[in-house]
């Protein structure tokens, strides 16, 4: 009667299969959503960006509030020096957000509930920003995992905690959007479930959950967007400026 | 209450139970490949996208309005300047126009004055000399008739003494008599 509330993360092929060199780079539901956010990311900034007016209508308005938006939260968490990742973090910001926002229509796929998803993009990050932080400054760079002010005694073990804690930056950041996607879908649809499997009489309860949870789930993507985003920028705090 | 606890345990149990038997589809390997290698192209397309068009854009639209409130804020405070200098103008204007309009009036007043006091004294002088005119007029008139009266009564005064007596009297001394009592006479009438 409930179907199992985990073959919504299935992946399936779309079309016809692409192999090359043994590698099956098939075209899925996976990279359809991915597309379709992408294209809907694009088609709102164009048609936002189409016609500029010195006063803005609605549509413009929204872009300029999300411009603003994200300016905002990287100067505010990385500051000036972090400028030149702006699009960068605009892209991920709007990516993510946008992945997660179509996963709450019914019958769609969630692009970041795939931890390879999350994973590719969180090693990307974690390895630009070492990179970064070594191109700026060098060994100096190292000093990160020795923070000042700390008593000789503890010093290796802080310096311990600090190399394991930065390693486990990709980890954590892509578990944390991957498995709050996972966990909110599938809640959903299990209590989705229980209001088929209750029926009329006892379905009301679960319903009412049903919704409430979209609610919090939309919040959620909202906000799992803003938190990977905004912990990007805190990593690149870290590689631009040593406060260590 | 019960039924609600008998509900909620109910659902946690059934939670479970799907959980225990349902696999993660992501952890199959088959279209990790295919994830990233799409994910990676849609991505890049989109930060291409981003990056080389709609950032500039919107960025280059903020910038044109803030220029535009700058400008207008500069204009108006240009306008404002001009304004009040227009209105410090206006007040001088007024204020030399109130300063000429009573030197205007201070100095008509003068000449009017200045003309009355001539006027006056014009006529002033006028009447004083008819006043003398009249004055010498009285006195010759005065002198006049009292010869006219001495000689009336010195001719008359002859002709009644020839009359009655028929002898030609001494002219001077007839004359004489007169002008006695014609003075006497007179003092009383002058006096």
């Amino acid at each position: 009667m409930a179907s199992n509330p985990m073959t919504q993360f299935e992946v399936y092929k779309i079309g016809p299969e692409l192999k090359f060199g043994g590698f099956d780079l098939s075209f899925t539901n996976s990279s359809l959503f991915m597309v379709l956010s992408t294209l809907i990311i694009l088609g709102f900034l164009h048609f936002s960006t189409s016609n500029k007016k010195i006063i803005p209508d609605k549509i413009q308005l929204i872009s300029e509030m999300l411009y603003n938006f994200i300016a905002k939260m990287i100067s505010d968490t990385a500051g000036s020096k972090a400028k030149p990742y702006f699009p960068f973090i605009f892209s991920l910001f709007t990516f993510v957000l946008m992945c997660n926002m179509i996963g709450m229509l019914p019958y769609s796929f969630t692009v970041t509930s795939h931890i390879i998803v999350t994973m590719i993009m969180a090693l990307f990050i974690f390895i630009a920003v070492t990179v970064i932080g070594f191109f700026k400054h060098g060994a100096k760079y190292l000093s990160i995992f020795v923070p000042s002010g700390v008593p000789m005694v503890l010093l290796p073990l802080i310096t311990v905690i600090e190399i394991i804690s930065y390693l486990s930056r990709p980890i954590s950041l892509s578990v944390r959007l991957f498995a709050n996607m996972m966990a909110g879908h599938t809640m959903l649809k299990v209590f989705g479930s229980f209001v088929l499997s209750l029926g009329i009489v006892g379905g009301w309860l679960p319903l009412t959950f049903s919704v409430a949870l979209t609610g919090l789930e939309i919040l959620v993507a909202f906000l799992q967007a803003y938190v990977f985003a905004i912990l990007t920028c805190i990593y690149l705090n870290d590689a631009l400026n040593l406060h260590h | 209450m019960r039924i609600l606890v008998f509900i909620l345990v109910f659902l946690i149990a059934k939670i479970n139970l799907i959980a225990a038997e349902a696999g993660m589809p992501q952890l199959d390997k088959t279209y990790w490949l295919s994830q990233a290698f799409w994910l990676v192209l849609v991505f890049s397309l989109l930060y291409f996208c981003i990056n080389n068009i709609f950032l500039p854009k919107i960025k280059n639209n903020l910038s044109n309005r803030e220029k535009k409130i700058k400008d207008n804020l500069e204009e108006a405070k240009l306008l404002k300047d001009n304004a009040s200098q227009k209105k410090q103008e206006y007040i001088n204007a007024l204020e030399d126009g109130k300063k000429s309009v009573q030197k205007i009036i201070s100095e008509a007043k003068k000449k009017l004055n200045q003309d009355i006091e001539s006027k006056k004294e014009d006529i002033e002088k006028k009447i004083q000399d008819e006043i003398n005119n009249a004055n010498k007029e009285i006195k010759y008139l005065k002198t006049n008739s009292i010869l006219t009266i001495n000689k009336i009564a010195e001719d008359l005064s002859s002709k009644i003494i020839e009359d009655i007596s028929g002898d030609k009297l001494n002219e001077s001394s007839i004359k004489a008599t007169v002008s006695e009592i014609s003075k006497n006479k007179l003092k009383e009438y002058l006096s």
